[in-house]
C-alpha cells in the first residue's frame, strides 16, 4: 500500500478543496494520470498521480478540505497480491470490537478489606463455624491468631436450638443481648456491696437526685473510676465532666439516657431532667445525642424491688452504681437499739483500670454524702 | 569455467626486526619527537603492566590480562584516533585508553573491582568488554550513529585472534560492509586465545582475509613496528572517515605473559616461544632505533623509567586510597529512576551500610 | 477517530514516536520495505525514509548487539526480533550489554532501547514461533518487560518504553494481533510504565494475567458473574518491575487470587506474584493462591496447540476450587 499526501499545490498552500474526483476506488490508474481537481486559495488544479496502481482509498468527499501533507489517495501497489500479513501461521482476524469496560490505572479503590488471619485460625474458624469477623485479634497488627478463635469459642454459651415458633429479637431488646455478651468478654468485673444510713435525710428529699450529687462527689474523691478505658490499646482518659447514664426501664428494654453535667446542675434541673428521660423513654423520643457520652452509670433496680446486685457495665466506662430499695431496719446507734432506714449500694468496677482500694473510696465517698457528712 | 573473484592481503613492516628502517617508510619515521612520545608510552603502559601484575600477586588487583609484548599495537593505534572519534576496547587496550584522558588508576579501578573504573570523564569510548567479541557489533552500532548524525568520525574496534572465531565478529563484520560503517576493525593477534593457538583457532590462512568475505579489505601488518602500526591504522581511520570505507587491520605479535594472572601457560605453551620471540619485542626495537638515530640513550632511559615509576606509582598510591563505594551504589545505577518494586531491597543495603560502618 | 487491531496500535505509536523524535530508529528483518511480517511497521519506511527504518542482514545478535551500540551513541533504536524464539541470539546483547551498560559505566553511558518481539502461541505456526519465555528477561536486574493486552495498551505502553531511558523488552501477543478493534487516538499520550490495570472490579477474587491470557480472563470473569462470583480482573502489563501495591491492594480486598500465564508453569513470572503474596499478604488469604499456567511441555506444534493455552474453563474452574474454601 502506499499513501499519496496531499503535496503543496503553490507557493506554501496550507490546505486545499476536492472538487471533483476523476477517480474511483478500484480504477487502475496510470502515472500522471489526474486524480482530482482541487481548488486552493489561489486556482483550480487538476493532481496527477504520482504512482501507477489501483486505488484503495480516497481520503475525502467533493467540498471536503485536505491539508497538505495529509493522506490524498491511497493506492493498492500490490499488482493483485493479496496481503496475508504474515509469513507463518494464520492469525484470527475479525472486525470484532475489543471488550472492555473501564480500565483503572493501578489499583480500584479498595473496600475495607476482609479480616487478616493466619491460615490456621481461618481453618480452625472453618471448622468450628466462627465468624472470623466477630473474633477479637491479639497477633500484631490486629491479626487473629489461632487462639484467638480458640478463645471465642470457649466464651460461646453452647448454641441450643429453641424450639417451636420462635421471636427474634429486634430493636434496643437485640442490641442488649449483643452488648452484654461483647461486656461479658471484655471486662473484668468486681461488686463490692455497702449500706448508706439515709435515716437523718429530711422528709421529701429526692433521693435520686441526691444519689446523683453523691456520686459527682465521690468522682472528685476517686477519679479513676470516672473514666473511659481501651482494653485494646491499654490507654484511659480521665473525665473532668461528671455524665452519669441512668438506666431507664422501657417497654421495649433497658435504655440507658445521660444526665451531662451533673455537677454544674441544680437539684431543680436534674429532677427535670429525670422525669423527661422517664418520660421520653415510655414513647421512644430520647434524642441518640442524650445516650451517648456517659462516664459513670447509675442503676437504680431498687425503684422496684432489690436489695444488693451484681451490675454489669459497659465499656468504655469502667464503674456502674446500683441502687437498691431502701429499707426499714433495726439498728444498733450508740448502744440503743433504733428504727433506721437504709439504702442498700452495689459498685461494680472493671478491676483492668480501677482498683480495690479506688472501688472502696469510691463507694464511701457515696455513702458520706447521702449520710450527709 | 571463470575466475569470479580473487583477492590480496598485504603485509606492512617499516622497521625490522633488527630495527632497519624500509625504503618506503612513513613520514612518522623521521618524527623524532612523535617517536619518542610513543616510546614514552610504551614505556609506561609496560610499567604499569608489571606493576599490576605484582598488585594481583600481592592481593590488592584482581584477575589483570597483562598487554606485555603488545604495547606497540595499543599505543600506535590510540595515536592514530582523533578525540572525536569512537574507541571500542576489548580488555588489553590500556595503550590506548591513556591517550584518550584515561587515568592509570582508573585502569586499576577496574580491575581492582570497582564499577567507577569504567565511568571515563567526558568520552563516548565504550568501556572494556568481557564477552569476547561482543563489542564488535556495539562498534558497528556507534559507527552508524556517526553516519546517522553526519559526523565525519570513525570507529575503531579491536578484539583478540579467539574472537574472530565469535559469530558476533562476523556479524559485525558483514554490516559494516554491506552498510558502508566508518569503522577499522583491528586484530591484536597474540597467537593465543587462553591455550588454542592460532593455527587451531580457524583454517584461514589469514585472519585479515574474513573482511574480503564481508566485502571489504583487509591487512596485516607487523604488531612489534609501531611505525607500521600508527601509520597504517591513521590511513584506515581517514579512509573511514572521509569516504566511510570500513577496513580491518590483523597485527602479529606475542603474548608475552599468561592470557590473565590466573592463567598458567607453562600448562600449554612450548617452553622456548616466548624467549625466542622476545628477540622481535615492541619496545626495544623502537629504542635501539632511536639511539641509531641518536634521539635516545642510557642516561635518558633511566630517567624515564624513574619518572614512569613515579607515576605508576602514584596511580597505586591513588587506587589503594580510594574509598570504596556506598553499599546503595549496587542499586543506584540500575536504571535512570529505580523502580518503587526494589526500594525495600535497597533499603536493605542502607542498613547494612549502618552496620558494616 | 479509526478503530485498529493491536498491530496496528503498534505501527500507530511507532509513526508517531518517529515523527516527534528524529533519533528513534527502527530496525529488523523485514521491516522496511515488506513493512514486517506481521505489518506491525508498514508504511514507515515511505515516510520516514531509509536511514530511519533499517532491513537489517539476518543475524539476531547483530540485531541486538548494533542496537546497544546505537542506544548509548544517542539512537533510540526499536529493533525487532521476527518471532520470540529467534531472540535468543541476542540474549548475550540483552543480558550482558542492554541490561547492565548504565550500571557499569556508573550512569556514563545508558542504553535506551527496545526490543519489540511478537510472542506466545495460538496461530498455527510452525515450531519455535509460539514463544512465552518472559520469566528469561524478568530474572535479569536492569531490564523492563512489558506485554500489552490490547490495542489502547499496546500504543500507550509502547510510547512509554520508547520514551524511556533504560532497556525495555516488548513483547506483543501475537494471537491477539489482529484478533479484534478498538478506538485509540492517536494523541501520543502514553500509558504508565510499572503499574498494572484493573480491568474488573470485583469482590470474590483477584485473577491476574497479561497478554494473550487477558482475553480467556475476562470471558471467565464474565462468565462467574453470571453464577454470583465477581472477579477482579488486574492486567500486570509490566512484568518487570512488578507493580505489587496494586495486586496486594486487591487480594486484601477478595482473599482469594489466581495468576493466569500462558508461559510454562515452573519458575514463571506467577512464582514471583505468589511468593510475594505468601510472604506479605499471608493473612488476608481465605484459600491458597494459585496458578492456571502452561504446562512444563514445549508448546506442542499446531494441531494439540489449543490445549496447551490454559483455557477459560481451567480458570473457571480453579475458582470454584477457591470459592469453596469460604
Amino acid at each position: 500500500m502506499k499513501i499519496f499526501h496531499l503535496p503543496d499545490l503553490g507557493e506554501g498552500l496550507a490546505e486545499a478543496e476536492i472538487r471533483e474526483w476523476y477517480v474511483k476506488v478500484g480504477d487502475e490508474v496510470k502515472v500522471d494520470q489526474p486524480l482530482a481537481s482541487m481548488e486552493t486559495a489561489k486556482a483550480v488544479v487538476d493532481v496527477p498521480s504520482p504512482y501507477a496502481g489501483k486505488i484503495a482509498e480516497l481520503h475525502g468527499k467533493v467540498n471536503d478540505i485536505i491539508k497538505t501533507g495529509a493522506p490524498l489517495v491511497t493506492f493498492d501497489t500490490g499488482e493483485g497480491i493479496v496481503d496475508k500479513g504474515s509469513v507463518v501461521g494464520k492469525l484470527e482476524t475479525s472486525e470484532k470490537k475489543w471488550d472492555e469496560g473501564e480500565v483503572i490505572i493501578g489499583s480500584a479503590k479498595a473496600s475495607s478489606g476482609n479480616v487478616k488471619a493466619m491460615p490456621a485460625a481461618r481453618v480452625l474458624a472453618k471448622q468450628m463455624n466462627v465468624d472470623l469477623s466477630l473474633v477479637t485479634p491479639t497477633g500484631p497488627q490486629g491479626l487473629i491468631t489461632p487462639d484467638d478463635v480458640k478463645k471465642f469459642i470457649s466464651q460461646q454459651a453452647p448454641t441450643v436450638s429453641l424450639p417451636g415458633e420462635t421471636e427474634a429479637l429486634h430493636g434496643i431488646r437485640r442490641v442488649m443481648a449483643q452488648a452484654m455478651a461483647q461486656s461479658h468478654l471484655d471486662i473484668v468485673p468486681v461488686t463490692i456491696v455497702d449500706d448508706a444510713d439515709i435515716t437523718d435525710l429530711p422528709p421529701g428529699t429526692d433521693v435520686t437526685v441526691r444519689i446523683l450529687k453523691a456520686m459527682v462527689a465521690a468522682a472528685r474523691a476517686e477519679p479513676a473510676l470516672n473514666a473511659w478505658f481501651d482494653g485494646k490499646k491499654l490507654e484511659r482518659k480521665l473525665w473532668e465532666e461528671v455524665n452519669i447514664g441512668m438506666a431507664v426501664d422501657a417497654p421495649e428494654g433497658l435504655l440507658v439516657p445521660v444526665i451531662k453535667q451533673v455537677e454544674k446542675r441544680s437539684d431543680e434541673e436534674l429532677r427535670q431532667l429525670i422525669d423527661k428521660y422517664k418520660k421520653s423513654a415510655s414513647d421512644r423520643s430520647i434524642a441518640p445525642a442524650d445516650m451517648q457520652g456517659a462516664t459513670l452509670m447509675l442503676s437504680n433496680f431498687g425503684t422496684i424491688i432489690g436489695r444488693y446486685a451484681t451490675p454489669i457495665l459497659l465499656p468504655p466506662m469502667v464503674a456502674i452504681l446500683g441502687c437498691g430499695r431502701s429499707r426499714e431496719t433495726v439498728m444498733p446507734r450508740q448502744g440503743q437499739m433504733v428504727i433506721g432506714r437504709l439504702l442498700p449500694l452495689s459498685l461494680t468496677v472493671d478491676h483492668r483500670a480501677v482498683t480495690g482500694g479506688e472501688a472502696a473510696r469510691f463507694l464511701r465517698a457515696v455513702i458520706q454524702h447521702l449520710q450527709g457528712k | 569455467m571463470k575466475i569470479i573473484d580473487r583477492f590480496e592481503i598485504p603485509y606492512y613492516q617499516y622497521l625490522d626486526e633488527e630495527s632497519h628502517l624500509a625504503e618506503d617508510a612513513p613520514p612518522l619515521a623521521r618524527d623524532t619527537s612523535a617517536l619518542l612520545h610513543l616510546y614514552r608510552l610504551m614505556v609506561l603502559v609496560r610499567t604499569l603492566d608489571t606493576k599490576a601484575i605484582t598488585l594481583q600477586r600481592t592481593g590488592k588487583l584482581g584477575t589483570y590480562p597483562s598487554t606485555r609484548g603488545q604495547e606497540a599495537i595499543f599505543v600506535g593505534v590510540g595515536n592514530a584516533l582523533e578525540k572525536n572519534d569512537v574507541f571500542v576496547p576489548y580488555y588489553r587496550d590500556v595503550g590506548v585508553l591513556i591517550q584518550r584522558g584515561v587515568k592509570l588508576s582508573q585502569i586499576l579501578q577496574f580491575w581492582g573491582g570497582d564499577e567507577r573504573g569504567n565511568s571515563y570523564v567526558d568520552s563516548r569510548d565504550f568501556p572494556f568488554s568481557v564477552p569476547i567479541a561482543s563489542q564488535t557489533l556495539h562498534a558497528a552500532g556507534a559507527a552508524y550513529a556517526l553516519k546517522y548524525h553526519q559526523e565525519k568520525q570513525a570507529v575503531v574496534s579491536i578484539c583478540g585472534d579467539g574472537g574472530t572465531s565469535e559469530g558476533d565478529f562476523y556479524e559485525a563484520l558483514n554490516v559494516a560492509g554491506v552498510w558502508k560503517l566508518p569503522i577499522v576493525f583491528i586484530i591484536a593477534n597474540n597467537q593465543w586465545a587462553i591455550s588454542v593457538p592460532r593455527s587451531q583457532q580457524t583454517a584461514a590462512h589469514t585472519l585479515a582475509q574474513k573482511a574480503i568475505a564481508a566485502g571489504f579489505n583487509g591487512e596485516q601488518v607487523d604488531g612489534n613496528d609501531i611505525i607500521a602500526i600508527q601509520h597504517r591504522t591513521a590511513e584506515a581511520l581517514k579512509n573511514a572517515r572521509e569516504k566511510g570505507e570500513p577496513h580491518l587491520i590483523e597485527m602479529l605479535c606475542y603474548r608475552q605473559h599468561d592470557h590473565t594472572t590466573a592463567d598458567d601457560a607453562s600448562r600449554y605453551e612450548p617452553k622456548d616461544a616466548r624467549p625466542t620471540e622476545w628477540k622481535k619485542e615492541p619496545v626495544a626495537r623502537l629504542r635501539k632505533y632511536l639511539e641509531q638515530m641518536g634521539s635516545w640513550d642510557d642516561k635518558q632511559e633511566e630517567a624515564l623509567q624513574t619518572a614512569c615509576a613515579q607515576e605508576v606509582d602514584q596511580a597505586v598510591q591513588d587506587y589503594l586510597q580510594l574509598a570504596p563505594q556506598p553499599l546503595t551504589s549496587m542499586f543506584d545505577y540500575l536504571y535512570a529512576q529505580l523502580p518503587h518494586a526494589y526500594l525495600e531491597q535497597r533499603e536493605l543495603l542502607e542498613e547494612m551500610e549502618k552496620t558494616h560502618g | 477517530m479509526a478503530e485498529i487491531t493491536l498491530v496496528e496500535a503498534v505501527t500507530q505509536a511507532l509513526a508517531y514516536e518517529m515523527q516527534a523524535d528524529p533519533s528513534v530508529i527502527v530496525m529488523g528483518e523485514d521491516v522496511g520495505k515488506n513493512g514486517g511480517v506481521f505489518r506491525a511497521t508498514v508504511g514507515l519506511l515511505d515516510q520516514f525514509g531509509p536511514t530511519r527504518v533499517l532491513d537489517t542482514p539476518l543475524a539476531e545478535s547483530m540485531i541486538g548487539g548494533l542496537a546497544v551500540g546505537m542506544a548509548v551513541s544517542g539512537l533510540k533504536p526499536v529493533a525487532e526480533f521476527q518471532f520470540m524464539g529467534f531472540i535468543y541470539p541476542a540474549v548475550d546483547q540483552i543480558i550482558n550489554h542492554a541490561s547492565r551498560i548504565r550500571n557499569r559505566t556508573r550512569g556514563r553511558m545508558s542504553c535506551p532501547v527496545v526490543f519489540r518481539t511478537p510472542s506466545g502461541a495460538g496461530i498455527h505456526a510452525p515450531e519455535h514461533h509460539s514463544e512465552s519465555t518472559e520469566a528469561l528477561f524478568a530474572h535479569i536486574p536492569g531490564l523492563r518487560v512489558v506485554i500489552p493486552s490490547s490495542p489502547a495498551r499496546a500504543y500507550g505502553l509502547l510510547l512509554a518504553a520508547i520514551r524511556d531511558p533504560d532497556p525495555v523488552i516488548f513483547l506483543e501477543p501475537s494471537r491477539l494481533y489482529r484478533y479484534a478493534k478498538q478506538e485509540v487516538k492517536n494523541d501520543g499520550k502514553a500509558l504508565p510504565l510499572d503499574t498494572c490495570f484493573t480491568l474488573r472490579v470485583g469482590e470474590d477474587v483477584t485473577l491476574i494475567t497479561w497478554g494473550a491470557m487477558v482475553k480467556e480472563t475476562l470471558a471467565a470473569a464474565h462468565q462467574l458473574s453470571e453464577e454470583g462470583i465477581n472477579a477482579e480482573v488486574i492486567d500486570v502489563a509490566t512484568i518487570k518491575p512488578l507493580d505489587m501495591e496494586t495486586i496486594f491492594a486487591s487480594v486484601e480486598k477478595t482473599g482469594r487470587c489466581i495468576v493466569i500465564h500462558e508461559a510454562p508453569l515452573s519458575c514463571g513470572v506467577g512464582a514471583e506474584i505468589v511468593a510475594q503474596i505468601a510472604q506479605k499478604a499471608l493473612f488476608s488469604l481465605k484459600a491458597p493462591p494459585e496458578r492456571i499456567t502452561g504446562f512444563d511441555t514445549i508448546v506442542p506444534y499446531a494441531k494439540l496447540e489449543k490445549y496447551y493455552i490454559p483455557s477459560e474453563k481451567r480458570i473457571i474452574d480453579a475458582v470454584h476450587r477457591l470459592m469453596e474454601f469460604a
